[in-house]
Parts: C-alpha cells; structure tokens; sequence
C-alpha cells in the first residue's frame, strides 16, 4: 500500500518535464573496454593459471579460464542491455523482491552449509552450484537487490524531506543494511562483498543529503565495526601489520607474500610492462592472479602506461556516473546511480590501494576484469541501469531549477525532521 | 574529461575524492613502476630466474680387444641434493624425507644446513642413485634441488689402473690419462639461465633465457689392449709375488708406431675406491714415474752409436782384461774370465762392460772418451734415443730422468764411461723401451702413447697413424746389425726358451741402486729389454724389477719374464713363423 505510494509519487513529477533522449555512450564504451582488458589479461594468464591448477591436481585445459571468463563476458553484457532496456520502473518496482530473493537464498545457504549440502571453501559456504550451469553468488543478488531497494526506499524519504529522520529512515536502513551485512560477513566471512555493499549505502545517504552529524556518527561506526572485524579475525590482524610495515616486508615473510608479490608483479613492468603473454607471477609466484590481483598483473603485463590508462578508464566511468546522476531529476534514479558508483568506486579504490600496498588486503575484486561470473555480471546490470537512467538526465540549468526547489524543500525537511526527531524523541 | 557537476552538489566533493584518490595512485604508481622497478626487476629475477650447470659427460675410457674398442672406464649418475634453505618452506618436512630416502647419503650436519635461512645454498647429500633421487623429487618440496654427478665405474676391475688414475670427488681427473688429459676428458660445462614459475618449471616468456649446452667430453681409446694388458698384469703379480719384489714393471710396446699395448705395475690399486688406499704411492705408474739407472740394456744404445758412428762393428775386436782405468776410476766386468782378444759380440753376449767403455773411447781418439765422444754419445743417448726426458706420454706425473750434458763439469769421462754400461744416468723403464723400438725398428723414434682414437656417437674413429718424431736416428743398417747382435746375445745363452721360427733379442740388465756414498752390491735392479717379431720386430718388451735389499739379476730375474710374455705374445698376435 505505502509502496504504491511511493511509486507513484515517483514517478509523477520528472517525466512530465524529463525527454528521453540518447544514452551517455561513454559508459557503455568504458564498460565494454575494460571488460574487453580483463578478458584479455585472463587470455594471456588462463594457460598458466591452468598449469597451476594442474600442478595442484587438478585438470583444466589451457583455455578453460578464458573460455569460462568469455561465457561470463556474453553473460554481462546480456545484462547489462537487459538492465539497459528493462524499464527503470519495472526494476524499481520489484528491487524488494530481488532483496528478499538474495536473503532468502544467503539464508538457505547458510542453512545448506550447516547441514552439510553444501561444500564449505576457506571456512563458509558463498556459492551455490547450479550443476553444470556453473555456479551463482546470493551475496551478489542480495547487493543488487540492496541497490534498487534502498533507492526507492530513500527516494521516496528524499522526496518526503525525511532523509534525516531518525524513525522513518535510519532506523529501518540500519536495520537492512545491518541485515545484510550480518549474512554476508559473519555468516559468509566475506569483507569484500560487505564492504561494497556498505559503501552502496554510504553513497546513496550521502548523496541523498544526510545530516553531517549522521555522516559524522556513520563515520565513526564503521570504523569501530572495522576495528571489531579487524581484531575478531587474526589473519585480518596480520594483513593490517603488513599494510603497517609497508614496504619494508620480504617476499620470506608468509603474511606479506601476497601484497609483496603484487608489488613486484607491479614494480618488475616498468614503464611499458614485460608484454601480454609474457608475465612470470601470474605462473604462481602471486596468489589469486586471475581474480583479486588481477590489477597486479596488468601492472607487470602493461606497465606504468596500462596502469594509468586502466585507471583513466575507471575514472572516466566513475565521473561519468556522478554526470549522470547530477543531471537526473527523480531522486530515486539519482540515488540508483549513486549507490552503483558507491559500488563500483568502492571495488576499484580499494582493489587497487591493496595491490600496490596503500591500504590492507579486503579481498575484494577489481570489478568487469577479474575473473568470476556472478560480480561481473551483476555490475554489469547495474551499470546498465546507469546507463539506461543517463537517457533520462535533464541540463544542468534544468537541474539547478529542479534542485533548487528540492533543495530548500530539503532544508525545510532536514529541519523538519530534525524538529520531528527531537519530538519523537 | 571534467563531468559537468552541479556547482556545491555533493557529487562535486565525490568527484573530487575520486580524483584525489586516482592521483594518489598515480604517484604510488610512478614510485613503484617507474623509481623502484630496478629494485622490483632484481626481486623478481632473484625468484623467477634459476641458474643451473648442464653438467658435460666426462668421456669414457675403452681398451682395445684386437682391433675393437672395449669399455675400460664407464659413468654412472648418482645426484648430490642440495637446498635453498632461504626459500625452504617446510624445513621439517624436508629433513624427514631426506632421512627416511636417503639416510645414508646425508651429511652428518644437514638439519642445521636446512635451518640457515640467511643461506642461499647448501648441499646436504651426496652420492644419491636415480630411484632414491626420483622418490625425493615426487615429494614436490620447494627448495631442495639436484644435480646429476658423474661416477666412474670400472668394468674391468684393476685393469690398468695406474693407466688410466682416477676422478676425486670433485670431478677432476688424477693420475694416468684421468689426469694428462683430464680437460679433454671432462668437456666444458653448459649453462642453463631460465625463468620458471613457482613449482621451478623452466617458463618459454621472455627473453631473458640462457642456454649454453654442455660439450662433453671426448671417449677416449687408449692402445692399451685389455688381454695384454690382463696377461701382463698377471705375469707382473705372479713373478712379483714369487720373487718378493717391492715393485716390477712390464711395458709392452708396437716399436712400430709407438704405441703402449700394455703397461702393468704389480702393485697397482682399485679405481673405484681410490679414496681407499692410504699409500699414495700406489696411484704412481712405475714404468714412467720412477727414475732409474737403467744398466746393462744401455749397452745396445752404446753398440748402436758406435756402428751408426762407424767406430765399431759386432766383428770387430778389443783386448779384454776384465778391467779397464778411466782417469782415477777402475771399472770391472760382472762377468769376468773372458779376457784376451774378443768380439764387442762377445761383449755384448756376457755383458762386458770394458767393451763398452772400449767403445766409448772409440768414439773419441781411441784412448780417451773425449769431449767430443761425450757430445756423440749425448746426441745420440739423449737426442735421438730420447733417455733421460720426458717421453710425453699422455699419462700424468711423468718423470723426467736425466743425462749429464759434456757441457758440465759432471759430464766428465768417468760419468760418461759409466753411462757405455747404463749408469749414471736417469731414465724411465718407458724411455727405454722407446728408445730400444729406435734401435731395433730400422732407426725411426717414435714418441711413446697410449691413446689410439676417440668413440664418437658410439663409433670408433682412430687416430692417423703415429708418425716418428725423429727419422733414421740410426741408420736402418745399424738398427739391422743390433737386431742381430741382441738376437744373438739371446741366443747365447738362453736359445732354448724361445718358440723356433721367430726373431727374438734383447739384453738383459742389472743395475747397482746408487746409495749414500756410493753404490751398493746387496740390491740391484734387473731389467730386460727385448723384441721379438719375424720378419721383423712386432713388439718391445721391457721389464724391470726392485727390491728392497734384494739383488735382482737381469738373466736371471727379469729374462724368464720377458720370455714368458714374448712367447706368449707371438701366440696371442698369431705371428706366423719365419718360413
């Protein structure tokens, strides 16, 4: 009932106003471009990583990684033109439904894993089998379904003038958000994922005008959150004293193996990179080199020049995700693409700060190249989405005018709900 | 590239966080890649890249066995390990599989060498076969590495052990041809350069491979023939054993191309425990690392000058009274009673030693051996007939011997009149069985050599055939003229002993060993240098004997060798008798 509400309301006010036009093409192409550089950095490493593998026990043939990885690539990009062409409001409408989707099956899951149906790896259950499917993350639906929910859901406070109240939208957010992010790091020990999907949030309240105290109470709580999780884990504690020791570690020293061997992976391309095909610690001497340190080979492969182009390319989608959502009108779109560049942000920041030895390992992917179907192709479709909502953005003199109505209504609201809160409280 | 923000939105501070964050990649990026890439290249070739020695295959020794070539000296691998300790990433592991595998190869302190993480290589076993190798390799454990080592191994047992030396523990040749031509023998090593990944396997990226593949060394065949060598080894035991000698030489030689058929001293040692024997004596060849004054067969080398020079003929007579004054000094005959008018046939049948003093004195005025007889004969000794220096034999620790030039004050008459009979001189039994292959040969020498030929890919390919080093050192007469007088001075007495139909000389000799003070009569050296053939020569035999306080006699000692070998080899090389 309240939710009919909400969409209505949504979409009533920038459609009369909003012409569609065409889609901000640079997003597709940066998302196309760098899903095309990590598809050819697992090309070049996949025969290694298969003789790796191999030499473990296993056996894959030398094209099994990238093979897999071009299904994945096809597999993103339907996503991203289905998010692409599937109305915005249809996606909207049934964001609480993929919520709900992505708790019930981190729940099933973990149930699955209590009673043992379930293979455990690395000490929790993150995937389900879908047989000869492959394979499909819930923590990655439950991001998604976190994205397009907490937009509708903070659109509409937006809207109301309500960002700020305490009763009507903390309280609930902290509850889902806190929800998840239980599911995905204590029962599924995954960091990476809650992480992301704490800076989706992040982003979407700081875009949507939260109150300087909140960010500032926000702020802080994550912070000790990160201190708890830091210090309740001890490999956790030894990442961090590498990150401390910085570059002085040794490739001898087991906790620092990973990051130093990055480093040198990094370090030993140079300017222009030993060339693709040619890297060495892609053989085995860098953990996770396909998936988590994928940047680090492309550091080694391509050298100073490709690692500035690939940030470059980052960059460029990033900002223009910010254009997209500084030009859109309806608050719940704004705050879409506002939680997809908290994600994507999020993702490449700290991936990267990892590898190259500013910030402790997270175990977090570089999103559109490391290997993996599930994150690629759910980025994908949020990308998508952003792209989808770029046809729908209004010019800046619009924006101005429309903002600054919204603006003062959300000073009269901030102030209004500061009033209620005290009120209420 | 800037994107068109609403002025004092919040999306203006998110993208300028973004873009504060990118630059502060950028830097980072620029310090790792671009100002620490030497350092980050160095760390990354110190793990990626491994250096390894192709170790060259030492080249093997064969015999020969009538015309083919028979294996003398073989290789076996056995592996040494070593380890990384730096890269060791479970040292107990490690010391619990080399202990269970190899418990008996493993050095007394390899536990500790495994811990010393500030160590980059140690060897903790040696001597490790394949089997026990491969068992450790399947293990998998990063750090421990291994590398082929080449063992002899001796098919043949003794044979020709101080023949062919031996190979110490670090791969270099010692003694015999092991030793003389250990670089030819051992080949260059190769060097391999590889990146691999983490498991140690050599990866095909870059450019950054080295591959210098080792040059083995060469087979080598030496002339020494396994059954001649086998049958002298045994006479030499046997005599040795039944006269007592401390020491007893046979060199068998082809006087026509030089080549050492065998060459056995009694003792020798075992080759493949070399690292066994505690007197280091034994690894020394007699037969061309003992100097000794070499006596009576001399006395052919005398005849031979003194009819090349044209002073003297076998017919030709001097007036013998058993003793003869050279300057202050009186010399005598062993043999004595045949005195009067003789033959230096005669002479030479009883070993007369004033018949070669006579001719000495011949090759001067006739009274005196004169400076100028002196040269003669040191041309002739030293020169062409090769006494007294190294032959150059491809057999390590070769000793030189020595002749007194003339030109010295030592080189006076009474040395030189001592040298007509064979003492006061130096040689080795070799030089005098080189030489004597001159004298009986027609004239040529031949620089003496135990090597015939390498085996390449598993073919023989012989060495062109020996030339002489010196042409016509006598003339093809006089060397004619000393086969008669040595066959007759056989003949003489001992004709009974040889096989009929063939043509055997030689003569015998019994040397005084030189003693503080001068020489002495309670031990003496036998010798006898002989050939036999039937048309002509086909081999030299020479043996020599020594015994501590023992007085050897060249008939009586040494001949009955000489002629068991002789008659044994005119059977083995099916020498058709003279018609």
């Amino acid at each position: 009932m309240e939710r009919g509400g909400w969409t209505r309301r949504g979409r009533s006010a920038p459609e009369g106003v909003v012409r569609v036009h065409k889609p901000d093409r640079l997003i597709l192409v940066m998302t196309f471009v760098l899903m095309l550089v990590g598809l050819l950095v697992i090309y070049a490493i996949g025969p290694q990583r298969a003789n790796l593998m191999n030499s473990l026990g296993y056996d894959y043939s030398d094209q099994y990684f990238f093979v897999k990885q071009a299904v994945s690539f096809a597999l993103a990009l339907i996503a991203f033109f289905a998010a692409y062409k599937i109305p915005h409001s249809f996606i909207l409408k049934h964001g609480s439904k993929v919520l709900w989707a992505g708790f019930i099956a981190c729940i099933g899951l973990a149930i699955a894993a209590k009673v043992g149906i379930v293979e455990e790896t690395l000490g929790a259950a993150r995937w389900i089998s879908l047989g000869p499917l492959g394979s499909i993350q819930p923590s990655e639906i439950l991001k998604f379904g976190l994205l397009t929910y907490l937009a509708v859901f903070l659109g509409v406070r937006m809207k109301e003038g309500a960002i700020n109240d305490l009763h009507k939208t903390l309280i609930p957010i902290a509850v889902i958000v806190g929800l998840a992010l239980f599911m995905i790091v204590v029962v599924q020990r995954d960091l990476g994922t809650g992480i992301s999907l704490t800076a989706i949030a992040a982003s979407m309240l700081f875009v949507g005008g939260l109150d300087k105290k909140y960010l500032a109470i926000l702020g802080v709580t994550m912070l000790v959150l990160g201190l708890i999780l830091i210090f309740t884990s001890p490999h956790r504690v030894e990442r961090v004293m590498t990150f401390l020791q910085g570059d002085n570690t040794s490739v001898s020293d087991a906790d620092s193996y990973h990051i130093e061997h990055a480093k040198i992976a990094i370090g030993s391309g140079g300017i222009f990179g030993v060339g693709i095909g040619d890297s060495v610690q892609a053989s085995g001497y860098l953990p996770e080199a396909i998936n988590d340190s994928i940047f680090a080979i492309i550091g080694e492969t391509f050298g100073f020049v490709g690692t500035m182009a690939l940030i470059a390319l980052f960059v460029t989608l990033l900002m223009r995700l910010l254009q997209t959502m500084d030009h859109l009108l309806d608050p719940k779109l704004r705050l879409l693409v506002a939680g997809v560049f908290g994600w994507m942000a999020a993702h490449v920041i700290l991936n990267i700060a990892a590898m190259i030895g500013i910030f402790p390992l997270t175990g977090i992917t570089l999103p559109l190249l490391s290997y993996g179907g599930t994150s690629m192709i759910f980025i994908t479709a949020a990308l998508g989405l952003a792209y989808q909502l770029s046809r729908y953005t209004v010019h800046t003199s619009q924006v101005k005018e429309a903002t600054g109505n919204e603006d003062s209504r959300s000073r009269r609201g901030v102030g209004r709900t500061r009033h209620a809160s005290r009120r209420g409280a | 590239m800037k994107p068109e923000l609403v002025k004092g939105s919040r999306s203006n501070i998110l993208a300028r966080l973004v873009l504060i964050i990118a630059v502060v990649f950028a830097l980072r990026l620029f310090y790792l890649q671009i100002i620490k890439h030497d350092h980050y290249v160095a760390q990354a070739q110190q793990e990626q890249v491994k250096r390894e020695r192709l170790p060259a295959t030492r080249g093997e020794i064969y015999a020969m066995s009538g015309d083919t070539p028979v294996k003398l000296v073989m290789n076996e691998t056995v592996y040494t390990v070593f380890v990384d300790p730096a890269v060791i990433k479970d040292a107990d592991k490690v010391i619990d599989v080399m202990k269970s595998v190899a418990g008996g190869n493993v050095r007394k302190d390899f536990e500790d060498m495994v811990k010393k993480k500030e160590s980059r290589y140690q060897v903790i076993a040696y001597r490790l076969t394949r089997t026990q190798a491969d068992k450790i390799k399947e293990k998998k454990l990063t750090g421990v590495g291994f590398q082929a080592v080449s063992q002899r191994v001796y098919p043949e047992g003794r044979l020709a052990s101080q023949v062919l030396g031996f190979v110490n523990a670090e791969g270099a040749g010692n003694y015999g041809v092991e030793g003389f031509l250990n670089k030819q023998l051992a080949g260059k090593d190769g060097r391999l350069e590889t990146v691999t990944d983490v498991s140690d396997v050599p990866l095909t990226v870059g450019g950054r491979n080295i591959r210098e593949p080792a040059k083995n060394g060469d087979n080598l065949v030496l002339s020494i023939d396994r059954t001649i060598q086998s049958k002298i080894e045994d006479v030499a035991r046997e005599r040795a054993k039944k006269l007592g000698t401390d020491q007893l030489s046979i060199v068998v030689m082809n006087p026509n191309n030089g080549k050492v058929m065998g060459m056995a001293n009694y003792p020798d040692f075992n080759p493949a425990e070399y690292y066994k024997v505690t007197d280091g004596n034994l690894f020394n060849n007699a037969a061309i690392a003992k100097n000794y004054e070499p006596g009576s067969t001399i006395k052919t080398f005398t005849m031979a000058t003194a009819i090349d020079k044209g002073v003297a003929r076998a017919s030709d007579t001097f007036y013998n009274t058993d003793r003869i004054q050279v300057d202050d000094a009186k010399i005598e005959n062993a043999t004595k009673g045949k005195t009067g008018t003789i033959t230096f046939q005669t002479a030479m049948n009883w070993s007369l030693n004033t018949g070669f003093v006579t001719l000495g004195q011949r090759l001067g005025n006739g009274s005196n051996i004169t400076k100028t007889a002196r040269d003669t004969m040191y041309d002739y000794f030293h020169n062409r007939f090769h006494l007294g220096q190294a032959s150059g034999v491809e057999l390590a620790a070769e000793a030189a011997g020595g002749i007194v030039s003339p030109d010295k004050q030592e080189g006076n008459e009474v040395r030189y009149a001592n040298m007509t009979f064979g003492q006061g001189m130096d040689a080795t039994a070799l030089q005098v069985a080189a030489g004597f292959c001159a004298v009986v040969n027609g004239g040529n020498y031949y620089k003496p050599t135990v090597v015939n030929g390498v085996v390449e890919d598993g073919a023989y390919k012989a060495n062109a055939e020996p030339q002489p080093v010196q042409k016509g050192v006598i003339s093809a007469d006089t060397s004619a003229q000393l086969r008669d007088m040595t066959q007759k001075a056989r003949a003489s007495a001992f004709s009974h002993v040889d096989k009929p139909g063939y043509t055997i000389g030689g003569k015998t000799g019994t040397s005084q060993v030189p003693k503080a003070g001068g020489y002495s009569d309670s031990e003496t050296i036998a010798s006898y240098v002989g050939f036999g053939g039937a048309e002509k020569p086909e081999y030299v035999i020479m043996v020599s004997m020594y015994g501590e306080g023992k007085v050897l006699q060249g008939a009586q000692h040494a001949l009955p060798v000489f002629t068991e070998i002789s008659n044994w080899m005119l059977d083995y090389l099916k020498i058709q008798p003279k018609g």
